[in-house]
């Protein structure tokens, strides 16, 4: 019998500690565990045997290490070979009459991925796959990933076992005392993208005993559709007399683990300091419990890299903002690749209290496929929303699904034969949340019928591909009601049978409803309330739209999902009437006002306010005065002769050691803030014509800190340049290729230790040859002027200051 | 001969408050800032705030005998002198840091800066939790620590963190990993060996925490403890 037939009606054991016992033989720490499986085949056995003698059905391979990393590829196929014939070895020596299978056992490769490593997420997948197809040619029987303790890496890993084999794959996860994995995705979480990827049973093991992981497996069992496997350590270790001890003995782990398989654990074993009496406990204690039958939990869950946002409860926002339509700021900073302002968008959204973002990066113009990627992962690296991945072009869609980090929502489907047999693949292999909508060839049905018609063509359709109606989220289109006064019902009695009738989840573009009608934001947000009434989980709406949120607060008080009116009572203030916002906006003015005057200059002028602003670091007060002072002169005027000036007390300040780094940075904050209201009244002509010139910047390739970098791009920006940042981890080619198009006289680059300092000397060497006009600079916490002589660059940045001062000699001279 | 790797995970509580001269100087500024800068003030004040629930403070650790790794290091090899017991650790504030630098750096270089600098010292913090509990323990045999000796220090290469790593199995046991150039990620991190021996001078780590610079030969870093 198949292992995922029998689990069907059985309760699954698997074995328990592997390193434990291996050191009890000798093994030192250090020594790579898995190459006992070629040197020392009987004590491996030995120990598989014991396990299955206890009763354990499943028992893992010794290849918990095993990959590219720590062995060449001659010498992996070996360990991996001998660790499955070790385990298929000790099944037939053992007394054991139950059914018994090999796992091909799986841990992490111990890199830390992308954006906070180093490591390429892509390679990640290739060294599992590696491994992955080695268990499959030496036949094991399922896949276990097991201790994973990042999000990513665990999607790298059942990625690629999912693409090399059709093996049942458990995948485990380790848990903190903090019940989260160590970069911070709860349980909820890593459920909602591991059963979206077809994981066949999910679970945790290792770091705690099964007392303390107690929460972690409630959450489990309440949002898992799939069999859950708990593999708890004995307990905590501690050493005694110079041997390892863990505080839990079988009797008493196996009395938790029966209380757990009560609940519905379907898959039980042992992690560190377990042994065969451990599992022997195990078995005997709970082989009179009837299996609790794994029933599908109906949840409908999306995810980030560290929490899951449940739909059915509150209602869900979907921030719309990072999209291109009718924004020609937003398009401008696509076509100038400028991420920075993509990730504002997004970060402002958050603040505004939205639970998802849509991310549309659609141009005719740009490379989408890749910009969908780069956006994704970027806003990933600072925001713990999930995302909603927008886009019509499929290329774009898959790139960014493969690499997202958790199970985004997907936006769309519709009932088109050709877009469902694109897009439901997608979402059967990387999994999602997928707005579908209620249109198909024959375009938009008038009626509510014809729309729900087509939801159930729909769920129909994606049944085929395995993907169940909880991860269908259907978009029942809200339309114009200025061009036809029924529109609104429509949407809303679709709405209503589709939740009802067919219980699935909904969602509506709702500002479509006011199109063509005076002060849209009124009619968008009564709407909102009744769809809300009419059973919608989820709107893509505009978080600014104070409208919106004043009902998306009333709604949750009014429904009881908000305790107390917490959430009412702590927000609602900031979406006080229009009238009260300005006075509001008024009084902070005043209050700002007020603040310079306390400082003793109560007869300052505007313009020795603006300066004060800034030397101060007074961000607010510097944007307020600014605008102030705008009313009145010239925006260069300005520049010239009160913000400049500002940042060269400060500068000098810094230069002298009189003032220092924290405030030579607020000061440049500052003057952003006054420069962002000088530029809003600038043309795009004269904007350019205040440059200095332009410079690139960027960390070397292998270094992954920037803060160094992110400073000095500041002050430089302060002092007029353009600075084009590459980032960081930088490739040499790509810096050259950045300089040499657009034929940059100027090249910061930043490194933080000495084992990257070669690549800075590599880029440096390119540059002069590919790019000899170009002068460089290098900085960072390991560089001398030793050091940059050293490696051929032209100067050695001691601090921005220092930078700054050497690139406007550079452009001057080159003037 | 001991064996064990074992794991310390401490709480907020377990670890010295934060020490705000030393998360100044890491920022870049000498001395305190006067209360009168409100700004500058309020600006750290957020930092401690957005950095409280996002600190973890882990460590992992292997006591020997002998030397836990092979090296050729002449000042390794002195600053271990008559030791009996060697004690190689790696200590970690997590991902959180990370998260937070990454995005406040971006929105805000000072909040980056100043976050960066919590993470400095918040890290040396923990390795000084770390050290102290150790050294109540060995004081019991009365022997005393030497002060911690990091790879990059003296003649000790920075390639030994590939050995250090493997031995304390370090992303497993706290989420600690390697990076090709051999960067920690989480960067908040520090690996370091030191050893215990009898007949040391009194007190002579407590003297190190109080000028932890003092072996560096960069005299002119402006980071320098006085």
């Amino acid at each position: 019998m198949k292992v995922y037939d029998y689990l069907k009606e059985h309760m699954v054991y698997l074995d328990g500690g592997m390193g434990t016992l291996l050191q009890n033989e000798g093994l030192q720490p250090g020594e790579l565990p898995e190459r006992w499986n070629l040197t020392h085949p009987e004590k491996v056995i030995a120990i598989h045997k014991a396990y299955f003698d206890a009763g354990s059905n499943i028992v893992s391979t010794n290849t918990f290490g095993a990959n590219s990393l720590k062995y060449d590829d001659e010498e992996l196929e070996a360990v991996i070979k001998a660790g499955v014939y070790n385990v298929r070895r000790a099944a037939e020596l053992s007394s054991g009459t139950q059914e018994k299978y090999v796992a091909l056992d799986i841990g992490s490769i111990g890199k830390l991925l992308k954006p906070y490593g180093d490591f390429e997420y892509e390679d990640a997948v290739e060294i599992y796959a590696q491994v992955v197809k080695l268990g499959v040619k030496y036949d094991v029987d399922l896949i276990f990933i097991e201790t994973m303790n990042d999000s990513l890496d665990t999607k790298a890993a059942l990625l690629a076992a999912k693409e090399n084999c059709d093996l049942p794959v458990f995948v485990s996860n380790a848990y903190g005392e903090d019940g989260k994995l160590m970069t911070g995705a709860s349980p909820a979480a890593m459920v909602a993208m591991l059963e979206g990827m077809h994981a066949d049973a999910i679970g945790m093991n290792c770091s705690l005993g099964p007392k303390q992981l107690a929460k972690v497996v409630e959450e489990y069992l309440a949002y898992a559709s799939v069999p859950v496997l708990l593999k708890p350590n004995a307990g905590l270790p501690r050493s005694v007399e110079g041997r390892t001890v863990f505080d839990v003995l079988p009797d008493e782990f196996a009395e938790a683990m029966s209380e757990y398989i009560a609940q519905g654990v379907r898959i039980a074993g042992g992690c560190c300091g377990t042994t065969p009496d451990y599992i022997r406990a195990v078995v005997q204690a709970t082989k009179e419990i009837a299996p609790v039958p794994v029933t599908d939990k109906g949840r409908t869950l999306i995810s980030s890299y560290t929490h899951a946002v449940e739909f059915g409860k509150a209602p869900v926002l979907i921030g719309e903002r990072i999209n291109p339509t009718g924004k020609k700021k937003f398009k401008e900073a696509l076509r100038n690749n400028d991420i920075d302002y993509i990730l504002k968008e997004g970060l402002n959204q958050q603040e505004k209290g939205v639970h998802v973002l849509d991310v549309n990066v659609g141009l005719p113009e740009i490379d989408e496929p890749e910009m969908l990627r780069n956006v994704s992962y970027e806003l990933q690296a600072i925001i713990d929303l999930p995302l909603q991945i927008d886009t019509t072009d499929v290329t774009a869609m898959e790139g960014a699904l493969r690499r997202y980090n958790g199970k985004a929502m997907i936006n769309s489907v519709n009932g088109k034969e050709e877009v469902m047999d694109a897009i439901f693949p997608l979402v059967q292999k990387y999994g999602g949340l997928v707005v579908c909508l209620t249109l198909d060839e024959d375009g938009i049905p008038d009626s509510a019928e014809g729309r729900v018609a087509i939801a159930r063509k729909i769920i129909a359709r994606a049944a085929k591909y395995g993907i169940p109606r909880k991860d269908l989220i259907f978009d029942t289109l809200a339309m114009a009601v200025s061009a036809d006064s029924q529109a609104a019902l429509s949407t809303l009695k679709a709405l209503q049978v589709i939740r009802n009738e067919l219980g699935c989840h909904t969602s509506l573009g709702v500002s479509n409803i006011s199109f063509g009608l005076p002060l849209r934001e009124v009619i968008t947000s009564t709407f909102f309330a009744i769809a809300l009434e009419n059973g919608l989980s989820a709107a893509i709406m505009n978080p600014n739209s104070a409208e919106m949120m004043k009902v998306y607060y009333s709604f949750k008080a009014l429904h009881g999902l908000d305790d107390n009116c917490a959430d009412y009572i702590s927000n609602i203030e900031k979406y006080a009437t229009v009238a009260a916002g300005s006075a509001v906006a008024a009084g902070s003015a005043g209050a700002a006002a007020s603040s310079a005057g306390q400082g003793g200059d109560a007869e300052m002028t505007p313009e020795d306010e603006l300066q004060k602003a800034i030397v101060k670091g007074l961000k607010e007060q510097a944007g307020i005065v600014a605008k102030k002072l705008l009313e009145t002169r010239e925006p260069l005027t300005i520049v010239n002769e009160q913000i400049i000036p500002a940042l060269d007390i400060v500068g000098k300040g810094f230069e002298n050691k009189t003032m220092y780094l924290p405030q030579l940075l607020m000061a440049a904050e500052a003057s952003q803030c006054a420069f962002e209201q000088i530029k809003k009244k600038m043309s795009d002509s004269a904007d350019k014509a205040s440059y200095r010139g332009h410079f690139v910047i960027a960390t070397v390739k292998g270094d992954i800190h920037d803060i160094g970098k992110n400073i000095v791009k500041l002050i430089l920006e302060n002092y007029g340049f353009d600075v084009m940042d590459l980032g960081k981890d930088v490739d040499p080619s790509v810096i050259v290729d950045a300089v040499a198009e657009n034929h940059v006289p100027l090249v910061g680059l930043s490194a933080l230790m000495t084992t990257t300092v070669p690549a800075m000397e590599e880029t440096i060497k390119l540059l002069k040859e590919k790019a000899p006009w170009c002068k460089t600079c290098v900085g960072g916490a390991v560089l001398t002027q030793e050091y940059a002589d050293m490696i051929g660059a032209d100067f050695y940045g001691k601090d921005a200051m220092a930078t700054v001062r050497y690139a406007m000699s550079v452009v001057e001279a080159g003037n | 001969m001991e064996q064990t790797v074992l794991i310390r995970q401490y709480k907020k509580e377990d670890i010295a408050e934060v020490n705000l001269g030393e998360v100044w100087r890491y920022a870049g500024y000498r001395g305190i800032p006067d209360r009168s800068e409100k700004e500058l003030w309020s600006q750290l004040e957020e930092v401690l705030r957005l950095a409280d629930r996002e600190l973890t403070y882990k460590v992992v650790y292997f006591k020997s005998r002998t030397m836990a790794f092979q090296h050729s290091s002449e000042d390794l090899e002195k600053h271990l002198k008559d030791c009996d017991t060697y004690y190689l650790f790696a200590a970690t504030l997590g991902v959180g840091i990370d998260r937070l630098i990454a995005v406040h750096g971006r929105i805000s270089p000072v909040k980056g800066l100043l976050l960066q600098a919590l993470g400095a010292e918040r890290i040396e913090a923990l390795c000084d939790t770390f050290c102290e509990e150790i050294e109540a323990l060995e004081a019991e045999g009365g022997k005393t620590l030497t002060m911690r000796f990091s790879p990059g220090y003296g003649d000790l290469p920075l390639e030994i963190q590939t050995d250090i790593f493997r031995i304390l199995d370090c992303n497993r046991r706290i989420g600690l990993s390697l990076n090709k150039s051999l960067l920690m990620s989480p960067s908040k991190s520090v690996t370091a060996i030191f050893g215990a021996r009898k007949g040391m001078e009194e007190n002579a780590r407590k003297k190190w925490c109080t000028h932890k610079c003092a072996s560096c030969p960069n005299t002119n870093c402006e980071y320098r403890g006085k």
